[in-house]
Order: C-alpha cells, then sequence, then structure tokens
C-alpha cells in the first residue's frame, strides 16, 4: 500500500497542479454574482440536451464505422495496409478550419441536407474514426485468436462469432472508445462553431462566447461546471458497463494475422465508402487546393518557408514545425510516462471495497481533461501561473505542459483497459520467478500490449501536434506551432495566403502520416522474426 | 521498485520546479500583448530595437475579444507591458477595469464594409447594391453572406451597422426581410470570405460578402484590376488603439513603443502589414490601395455603445437565427 501511495504521488502532483489548481482558481474566480442563476435557466439545460444527444450520436455512429474498421485494417491484413491506417489517422488531428475547408467538397450535396447538424455528426465522425479504430483495432490485434477461430471451425458464421465472441471479448476498448469519442464530441468547439455557422450551440461554444465575446465570466464557469459534472455522469454510465477483467489471454504476436478475403465482404463494404467518401475526400480536396489555388502548388510551399511577401508571419514555417516537433516529443514523452504510470496503478489488484471506490475516484481524475473546456483552462492558467510560486505562464514550456495534460487522458483510456484485460497467469509465473512487479511491467506486459503502447503515443503525439486552443492560449511571437501559423494565414485576404494557407495544411497532413507511420512501425527484430516465420 | 518510484516523484516535482525558473524578463526587454493578426516586419522591428534600445517581444492573445478578457483577468499581474489592439467596442471595458497606465492612443482603423464580385455582377448583367438596404430587393435573393456577429468581430460590427441604419426598432424587422431574402450566416470572417464568397479564393457562390473596405487590394488578377469592390456606405470603422498596460514591468519600454506605433516608419507599414489604414493622415497609402481599396464614404454606428449593448443586441439578433 505504501509504495502504491507513493506511486500514485508523482501524477497526483502532475494532474493537480496542472490542471486541478488552474481549473479550481478560474471557477472560483467565475462562482460570484449571478452564476447559480446560469445553473437554473432553461435555454442552458437545452444547450446541455443538445450537447448530450448530438455526442451520443456521434458515438454511436463513429463505433458502428469502427468496429468493421478495426476488423479489416487489424485483425486482417492486406497491402497497403499500414498507409492506410496512417491516412485514417490524420483528421484527428486536423485544424478546424481545415476541416471546414475540406468539407466544402460536399459542398453541393448540402441541399440534400441543409441541416447544419448533420455536417456537424458527419464531422464528428471524420475527426474520431481513427481513435476508436484504433483503440478497438489494436486491442483485437493484441487478442489470441484461438477462440474466434474455433468458432469459426465448428461452423459459426462471422456475425456470431462476431457478436457472441469477439464483441464481448473486446468491451473493454469498446467502452474505452467511446468515452473517449463522447467526450471529444460533447467538448467540440471548431467544427460546431464553424460547420453550425455560429447558429448551432453546445455547452462549449456557449463558454466560449461567454468567455471571449461577452466577457461573462460567471456564465462561463457555470456551464464548465455543468460540463464537468456531465463528463463525471457519462464516466460513470461507462464504468457500469462493468470491468472485463476477466484474464483474456492476449496473443504475443501477430504472425496468424490472415489475409483479408472474400468472406470479409461486409466489413470491407462499409469501410470501403467510408473511407473514401468520409475521410479521403476531405483530405484531398485540401491537397487539391493546394495545387490550384494562390501562386501554384510549387509557389505555395516556397512561400511557406519564408514569412510571406508581407511578412504577416512572425516567423517562418519552418521554424513554427520545428517548435510543433519540440512541443510533440516533450508532450508526448511526459503524458507517455504519466499515463502508463497511472494505468499500471490503476490496473493493480484492489483489496476491498473501498479501494475499488478510491481506484474509480482517481480514474475519473485522470479522465476529466478531456471533457473540460480549454478556453476555461486556458484562462485558469492566465490566472494561476503569473508570477509566485510558479510562472509558468512566461515561459515556452506552458504549451508543452497543457498538451500532456490533454494527452494523459488518451493514454490512460487505452493502456490501462488492455492491461487489466490481461492474463495474469504470466504475472504470477514471472513473479515466483522473482521477478519485481515493475519488471514485470516493462518486461512482459508493455510488450505483451505494444500495439496499443504504439497507438497510445501516436494519439499523444497527434494531440500536441494539432492541438490549437493551449498553443493559442498565449502564443508568444517566437513560439508559434503550425496550427497557430495555418490560422493567422487564413485569417487574412489575399489567393497568396490562401494558397500558403492550404499548403500549410497539406503540410500538417504529411507531417501527421510521417509521425504516425513512424511510431506504428514494426522494430527491425520483429519484422525480421515475421520473415523468419517465428513470430 | 520504491527506488523508481521515488525517482518518479523526484522527476515530477523537478520538472515543474525547471518550468517555474523562467528566464527574468529583464528592464530591456518590451513585451507587447496584441490579437493574432498582428504582424510587424522584420527590418521595423530592428529599426524600434536600435532606436529605443529594447527588445521586442510579441505575445498573442487570441483575437480582440479574447485578448481584452485576458488583461482583465490578469490585471494584477499583467501579461505585458504594452497593448495594441484594443478596438472602439473595446475601450469601454479596458477603461471600467482600469487596465491602461494613460490614455490609449488611436493607430489604425479598418472600415468593415460589404465586398461584391466584379466579374460575377458582369456576368448577370446586374446592377451592384449601393447600400445595405438594398440587399433585401429580390434582385438579390440569395447572393449574401455575412458573419454571425455572436462569433466574429465584423459581425458585430455590421450588426451596429444596421442598427444605426434602421434604429433600435427597425433594424430586427431588416434582418428577418434578410433572412427571407436567402441571407447566409456563417460563424466568422474567413468562413465567410475564403468559404462562401464567389470573388476570392474559395470560388463560393455567394457573390456579396461583409469584409473591409481593404480587401479589394489583395484581390488583383493578371489583368492588374481587382476581381472585387466594396460598397462604401454604410460601413463601420473599427480603430484600434495601443497603450502602456497598468502594473507594467517596464512601463518606460511600453511608452517608447506606443510612442514608435504612432512614428511614421510604422504607421506607412500598416496597410502591408496588417491591411488598415494607419489614423496619421500624412501618410501615403500604397498605390494597389489608392486605386482599389479606399476608406468607407459614409460610416455608420460610431455613436452606438456596443460593449453596453452587445448582450442584448445578440440575444434579440439570436431569437432571429436559431
Amino acid at each position: 500500500m505504501n509504495k502504491k501511495a507513493l506511486g500514485w504521488a508523482a501524477p497526483l502532483i502532475f494532474i493537480g497542479v496542472l490542471f486541478f489548481w488552474p481549473l479550481g482558481n478560474i471557477l472560483s474566480k467565475g462562482f460570484v454574482g449571478d452564476w447559480l442563476f446560469h445553473l437554473l435557466k432553461a435555454r442552458d439545460w437545452q444547450i446541455t440536451w443538445f450537447t448530450v444527444w448530438q455526442a451520443l450520436l456521434s458515438t454511436f455512429l463513429t463505433l458502428v464505422l469502427a468496429v468493421p474498421g478495426a476488423y479489416i485494417l487489424y485483425r486482417k491484413k492486406f497491402p497497403g495496409q499500414r498507409a492506410i491506417r496512417s491516412l485514417i489517422t490524420i483528421p484527428f488531428m486536423l485544424p478546424t478550419i481545415v476541416v471546414a475547408t475540406g468539407f466544402t467538397i460536399f459542398r453541393d450535396a448540402t441541399h440534400l441536407w441543409s441541416n447544419p447538424i448533420v455536417w456537424i455528426i458527419a464531422a464528428h465522425v471524420f475527426l474520431n474514426y481513427s481513435l476508436a479504430v484504433r483503440t478497438i483495432g489494436s486491442f483485437w490485434m493484441s487478442l489470441d485468436l484461438q477462440t474466434e477461430e474455433a468458432a469459426a471451425l465448428s461452423g459459426a458464421g462471422h456475425f456470431r462469432t462476431l457478436w457472441s465472441i469477439s464483441l464481448p471479448q473486446l468491451k473493454p476498448a469498446l467502452i474505452s472508445a467511446a468515452a473517449s469519442t463522447f467526450l471529444y464530441c460533447s467538448a467540440s468547439y471548431g467544427v460546431m462553431l464553424v460547420l453550425g455557422g455560429g447558429q448551432v450551440h453546445s455547452l462549449e461554444t456557449e463558454i466560449a462566447s461567454a468567455a471571449n465575446t461577452l466577457l461573462d465570466l460567471p456564465k462561463a464557469s457555470a456551464l464548465a461546471l455543468i460540463q464537468t459534472l456531465l463528463s463525471v455522469i457519462a464516466f460513470g454510465i461507462s464504468q457500469t458497463g462493468g470491468r472485463a477483467n476477466i484474464g483474456i489471454e492476449l496473443g504475443e504476436h501477430d504472425g496468424n494475422v490472415k489475409r483479408a478475403d472474400r468472406r470479409d465482404w461486409l466489413a470491407i463494404l462499409i469501410t470501403l465508402p467510408v473511407f473514401v467518401l468520409l475521410i479521403a475526400a476531405p483530405m484531398f480536396q485540401i491537397v487539391w487546393k493546394t495545387f490550384t489555388e494562390g501562386d501554384g502548388f510549387v509557389a505555395n510551399f516556397v512561400n511557406l518557408t519564408g514569412r510571406g511577401t508581407r511578412e504577416i508571419l512572425n516567423l517562418s514555417v519552418v521554424d513554427a514545425t520545428l517548435n510543433s516537433l519540440r512541443n510533440m516529443l516533450i508532450s508526448a514523452s511526459i503524458a507517455l510516462v504519466i499515463g502508463v504510470l497511472v494505468s499500471f496503478l490503476l490496473a493493480l489488484p484492489t483489496k476491498n471495497r473501498s479501494s475499488v471506490l478510491i481506484v474509480r475516484v482517481l480514474d475519473v481524475l485522470f479522465l476529466l481533461p478531456l471533457g473540460i473546456s480549454t478556453v476555461v483552462l486556458g484562462f485558469g492558467y492566465l490566472v494561476t501561473f503569473g508570477g509566485y510560486p510558479l510562472p509558468l505562464r512566461e515561459t515556452w514550456l506552458v504549451v508543452p505542459l497543457i498538451q500532456s495534460v490533454m494527452a494523459v487522458p488518451l493514454v490512460v483510456r487505452l493502456i490501462y483497459p488492455a492491461l487489466v484485460a490481461l492474463d495474469k497467469s504470466h504475472l504470477e509465473a514471472a513473479a515466483t520467478a522473482g521477478a519485481t512487479r515493475w519488471q514485470i511491467l516493462w518486461l512482459i506486459e508493455l510488450p505483451m500490449i505494444r500495439f496499443t503502447v504504439y497507438t497510445a503515443a501516436a494519439f499523444a503525439a497527434l494531440v500536441s501536434l494539432g492541438e490549437f486552443g493551449a498553443a493559442s492560449l498565449l502564443a508568444y511571437g517566437d513560439q508559434a506551432t503550425l496550427p497557430t501559423v495555418l490560422y493567422s494565414l487564413i485569417s487574412k485576404p489575399g489567393g497568396e495566403n490562401y494558397g500558403m494557407a492550404m499548403a500549410a495544411s497539406t503540410f500538417i497532413m504529411l507531417l501527421t502520416f510521417v509521425v504516425v507511420f513512424v511510431i506504428s512501425r514494426e522494430s527491425p527484430r520483429e519484422a525480421k522474426a515475421k520473415r523468419n516465420g517465428l513470430a | 521498485m520504491q527506488k523508481l518510484l521515488k525517482a518518479a516523484v523526484i522527476a515530477a516535482i523537478a520538472s515543474l520546479a525547471l518550468a517555474g525558473c523562467s528566464p527574468t524578463v529583464d528592464n530591456k526587454t518590451v513585451v507587447l500583448v496584441t490579437h493574432d493578426s498582428f504582424a510587424i516586419s522584420k527590418t521595423l522591428q530592428k529599426q524600434f530595437e536600435t532606436e529605443s534600445g529594447y527588445k521586442l517581444k510579441l505575445v498573442k492573445a487570441g483575437d480582440a475579444g479574447a485578448m481584452t478578457n485576458k488583461l482583465v483577468l490578469t490585471k494584477d499581474q499583467p501579461i505585458g507591458d504594452a497593448v495594441f489592439g484594443i478596438d472602439n467596442t473595446l475601450t469601454e471595458v479596458a477603461s471600467d477595469n482600469q487596465l491602461i497606465d494613460g490614455a490609449l492612443a488611436a493607430i489604425d482603423f479598418g472600415d468593415v464594409c460589404l465586398n461584391y464580385d466584379i466579374d460575377w455582377f458582369a456576368k448577370k448583367n446586374l446592377a451592384t447594391p449601393a447600400n445595405i438596404s438594398a440587399l433585401t430587393s429580390s434582385k438579390y435573393k440569395n447572393l449574401t453572406v455575412v458573419s454571425n456577429p455572436a462569433s466574429s468581430s465584423s459581425g458585430m460590427a455590421f450588426l451596429a451597422t444596421t442598427i444605426a441604419v434602421f434604429g433600435e426598432e427597425g433594424y430586427l424587422g431588416y434582418w428577418s426581410k434578410l433572412k427571407a431574402n436567402g441571407l447566409k450566416v456563417v460563424a466568422g470572417w474567413e468562413d465567410a470570405y475564403f468559404t462562401e464568397f464567389s470573388g476570392s479564393s474559395g470560388h463560393g457562390k455567394y457573390p456579396i460578402v461583409l469584409s473591409y473596405s481593404s480587401s479589394p487590394a489583395f484581390e488583383i488578377r493578371d489583368n492588374g484590376k481587382s476581381q472585387t469592390a466594396s460598397i462604401l456606405n454604410d460601413c463601420y470603422r473599427q480603430t484600434e488603439y495601443a497603450g502602456v498596460l497598468a502594473k507594467a514591468k517596464n512601463p518606460n519600454g511600453a511608452k517608447a513603443l506606443v510612442e514608435f506605433m504612432k512614428s511614421k516608419a510604422f504607421q506607412s507599414e500598416l496597410p502591408e502589414s496588417m491591411y488598415v489604414y494607419p489614423v496619421d493622415e500624412s501618410v501615403s497609402l500604397p498605390e494597389s490601395w489608392a486605386k482599389f481599396a479606399p476608406a468607407a464614404n459614409t460610416l455608420a454606428g460610431d455613436e452606438l455603445d456596443v460593449a453596453g449593448n452587445r448582450k442584448v443586441w445578440l440575444k434579440a439578433w439570436s431569437k432571429l437565427f436559431e
């Protein structure tokens, strides 16, 4: 118990100082005057209800499409699979204005559905599809396939196998994917604002307009409180689904993954249109515009390496890329270390009911950053880290730190269910052989769930690379990142700026692809083992 | 195990402490808090630094509204020494909260006007609208896109214009006519201009857009002519101010910076760097501006108290557009 408490100290200090302190600080400043009044207003409850149902619907659609996607992309193999896995991940971190530009490819179809909510939900699926596919897929990949194969051999059809064997086994990953997607969709800001024309209101857009336009801190704080409660309730509900710590046998390798064949027609039939229409088409639109707008493809990129002919950027895109990559390395490393530690501690066996309760509370503490308004948190940083004792505000480290706070929940949602689902017999054997708990984690458990660890690393990196809210929180002139540079390009008239903005978007997509591709590559040893048929 | 955990705790504390050791800002650096649209060329920045002896550091704090709110939140420990970009709708917030040491100095202005796509109107052989009242005519059905006043400052400027032109009792009637005439409302300026407007890079479907009187200077085509022009009547003038922040760590540097912004060198760069007009009338505009982007002929809404009425107006407007 002592060791465990000591283990919790580091992540708790981290999240306490970097999340709960500034959040509490700003909320307490807002809880003055008529803030309580906002908790009782009908309009705010209407907005809350809309926030909930659109997030539920987005989450449901994302999961329904993601299961066949995860099956074909992770449980089967086919040529070009890794490229497609990396491609579908790009939307997750695209700045909203780019998403909206990409979605103009559907502009001619808008007379079919003039309701902006349709497009908001489509964009939510576009953004979260890869997160769900990878959460489910990397878990699925680690599962031992024997049960499924046995079922198939004994004559069970694909559907029956899926329904009665695979889905129950996948439950921890499904719950995790649902929780993350729901929180992302409920706190979604840019998509809601841009695709909704500013006329569709969710909690997050109301908070932003209260804080930024109306300068009404009490209202923003009251709504942020509702938002926090919503996250806690969503978490509670996801937990009643039960935890599947039933000791699933995880396969140690993917050597026996079979090629996709004709019997997988349904999964292909669902995934192919999703990939082509929903994921690839909007991205193609951006790349296309890089060729056709501004001064042309090459010139747009050449312009990017400078500060623009009118020097509207305070630094070149090359410098901004370096800033972005530096922030990414720092924040992803911190998020991975803290996230793995938290997952490990959460997954330790609990002795009695009170410690179960403690674990649940700790679990939700580390989930909350996903569902909270970046505007509110940003304001919290401003009032908290101005001077003594922690003048964080003045340093460039504030951006990667706040980004790591946002990435930790994602890492935990990915690693924790995988650790819980691990078969414990290996661990017992190792413990008998005299291995310490730490050695077991490092040498046995993490390698067994390595696909999940790769996924967690990729998403932690993407959260940082695409994050705009925190980076624009206080963007020091020479510390601008790619998304902030993109935004300053697209907020000025002129074809040259627009062309550069499109080139920057294409560049961000390319960079994302490379980052994800590199992180998810097999180590040379694994690849060799596979070639030799030893894996 | 215990050792590792101890190391983790120490590392966490150390990294926080490390982050706390910020480079102390000395009196030789002046920090300018500004909105995201601020730009200054390297040459000009060097000139300021050599002339004044201060190093210039920029902090971009969101759009003008977000920036002002951040300054209000941090007024006891300001995030910089000087501010640029508080506009005339926000000056009252600044004075109510005693953000500024001394007075705000006007630096530049921009006119929020409707722009239209010259080519589109020529092709259709349609006369262009002369003022905002004309937009409700059936001739111009489904042609106009504006940004939402609740989420963009140009949109708010246009809402103020309509209140000035049609009065408190008439503006909602005008907006409902616009709505019936197929007005498109989008979230921000960039969505309106770059996504929906037909005269710019997005190749949208709407030939009339709410933008600035300066925008046509940036749509000059190969034939040397601009594809767009502004309707120079019923425009709203946004004036931007700079000032020394109260409790600034380096008030002298801040004063020098504000003075520099009023200088000819800085003023004459404003059109090219920030797409706005200098307040110093003796500064001549670039050629393309003189030709294609003159300032507005008639203004509206100057006398309105936007800061005080924003909430009420937005509430009434939002009822109509939801």
